[in-house]
């Protein structure tokens, strides 16, 4: 049984100019371990297809199942990893990756030692006490990362949290969720608009098309591992789905500047 | 160029990091001597003109009157027991405005026809000064403590509820979905999401409230008869004390700038500021 499954699911949006399809005819599966990447112009759908597995949204026609189930709402079993890190200001680092596991129940005591495991694999056992506002842009997505862990979640779905950091800082999360996905096998599904990315991190790469979004082109990508995003084999890989993106991101552009 | 040896670098840090907390100390100095003379130069000015007799005393008393008249006051405990029953009065009804407040400001930003209706109504009723209430109150509840303490409510809620509606208004809905896709439903999302996310606002509503109570018992206490500040200083008015009259004054300022700085400022540093990176 596929973890994820998407059958022809189409989602449409009510904006001041009227209706909008976001996404229409998306079919997808994804494997139980697999970490999937999906590409595409700004506008093409690819935060809403994750709203709808994470069960945020719900899809206008089709279905969306998780463990042959379809959604029916959030859960904690599909953990959302957001642009924004989503960190609650008024909690302190460990109060923020205890969260939750407060809400699932777990004593005190196990909380606080389970969220302390965690801040010490993203590298931030100094930081327990510290605030959000006190944490550097990296430092904050690793949080969100143990938090987003912290309830042992089956699936995590990663909204280009990387996008907003620097160059280096990416390189760097980029290695530890590649080792956390070999170590833990978790069910990922990483939406990015960097194709390197795409295949710097992915076991396979979807390419969704311009608005209405739709599965264009799926790749799988076979490099092997440990990857770093320049290298050449890597980027001759990304080319070729750059390329695929191409006509794509001219024809959103096209439709942007006609508006 | 040259790198410092770790051990003159921390040197360097520490030194420094003295150097601001040397700067900062005398930074607190300077404001407190500023203030010091600023309001001693006013006392100063009271004192010579009322040396100067420039006016008649019943007009307005000269500050060794109404000295007097606080020490005396402190002293047989009359102004004490009257700021402490009209304090009692505003913790109760201000208290009530609170957990009335609140709950239902967090309500109104999230429940659109609550919104429309009820929140349409506390907007109008934020336009009245809650002492228009007093005549009413009297009916219903007689010249008794809760008249008092319906006034003092009506003046709060408004305030209080208006501003944590507009809390909630204001809050990235990130924040809601960071927290249901932890686990987080129901209920659970107003205590552990909207109410902590809110607290910024819910805090500068709440000044806001207190000194609408405040104002709104001083004015109820003027006009029923009885004990309390508000009511001292309407014995001055029929008496023709003017010293005891600007005594009580001098309390109610007192009272305020107590609460502004002592409570509010609190708060506000160690929930809102350190928290959210905010300054003071």
């Amino acid at each position: 049984m596929p973890k994820i499954e998407l059958n022809d699911v189409a989602q449409v949006f009510w904006s001041q100019s009227g209706a909008v399809q976001a996404l229409t005819e998306i079919s997808l599966t994804i494997e139980e371990g697999e970490l999937v990447c999906i590409v595409g112009p700004s506008g093409c759908g690819k935060s809403t297809l994750l709203n709808l597995i994470a069960g945020l949204a719900k899809p206008d026609s089709g279905r969306v199942l998780v463990d042959g189930k379809p959604v029916t709402g959030p859960g904690p079993d599909r953990v959302v990893l957001f642009q924004e890190s989503g960190l609650f200001p008024w909690l302190n680092s460990l109060q923020n990756v205890m969260f939750g596991l407060k809400m699932a129940g777990v004593p005190e005591a196990e909380r606080s030692a389970r969220a302390e495991k965690l801040l010490h694999m993203v590298h931030l056992s100094r930081f327990t006490k510290a605030w959000t506002h006190e944490l550097s842009g990296g430092m904050k997505q690793r949080v969100a990362l143990a938090r987003a862990l912290a309830t042992d979640p089956g699936i995590l779905l990663m909204d280009e949290p990387f996008a907003a950091l620097d160059a280096q800082t990416r390189d760097m999360l980029h290695d530890e969720l590649e080792n956390l996905w070999a170590r833990t096998r978790k069910t990922i599904v990483f939406v990015t608009h960097n194709v390197r990315e795409a295949v710097r991190l992915g076991t396979r790469v979807v390419v969704m098309t311009a608005r209405p979004g739709r599965v264009k082109n799926i790749y799988n990508i076979a490099l092997p591992r440990p990857r770093h995003i320049e290298d050449v084999e890597l980027v001759k890989v990304a080319a070729v789905i750059r390329d695929d993106l191409r006509a794509e991101f001219l024809q959103a552009t096209h439709e942007e500047g006609i508006d | 160029m040259n790198t410092p040896i770790p051990e003159a670098r921390s040197a360097a840090l520490t030194r420094s990091a003295l150097t601001k907390a040397r700067k900062e100390r005398g930074e607190r100095w300077r404001t407190f001597v500023i203030r010091l003379a600023f309001f001693g130069s006013l006392i100063g000015l009271w004192t010579t003109l009322g040396w100067l007799e420039l006016w008649d005393e019943m007009a307005f008393p000269f500050l060794p009157q109404v000295g007097s008249t606080l020490w005396t006051g402190i002293i047989d405990q009359s102004l004490l027991a009257s700021a402490a029953i009209s304090l009692q009065r505003l913790a109760i009804g201000y208290g009530l405005a609170l957990a009335i407040g609140i709950p239902l400001g967090l309500l109104l930003g999230r429940v659109r026809w609550l919104n429309d209706t009820v929140g349409m109504l506390a907007l109008g009723l934020q336009a009245l000064p809650s002492i228009c209430w007093l005549p009413l109150a009297v009916l219903w509840f007689g010249l008794s403590e809760t008249a008092m303490v319906f006034v003092v409510v009506m003046g709060a809620l408004m305030a209080l509820t208006l501003a944590t509606r507009d809390g909630v208004k204001n809050m990235p809905p990130l924040y809601m979905r960071a927290a249901q896709v932890l686990g987080a439903s129901g209920w659970r999302l107003y205590v552990h999401v909207m109410l902590p996310a809110t607290l910024p606002a819910i805090l500068t509503g709440a000044k806001l409230g207190w000194s609408f109570a405040w104002r709104s018992l001083m004015a109820a206490e003027l006009l029923l008869v009885g004990v309390g500040l508000g009511s001292l200083l309407e014995r001055g008015r029929e008496l023709h004390d003017m010293s005891l009259v600007v005594a009580v004054m001098l309390v109610i300022i007192g009272v305020g700038l107590l609460t502004e700085r002592w409570l509010f400022s609190r708060l506000e540093q160690r929930f809102v500021h350190r928290r959210w990176g905010t300054s003071a």
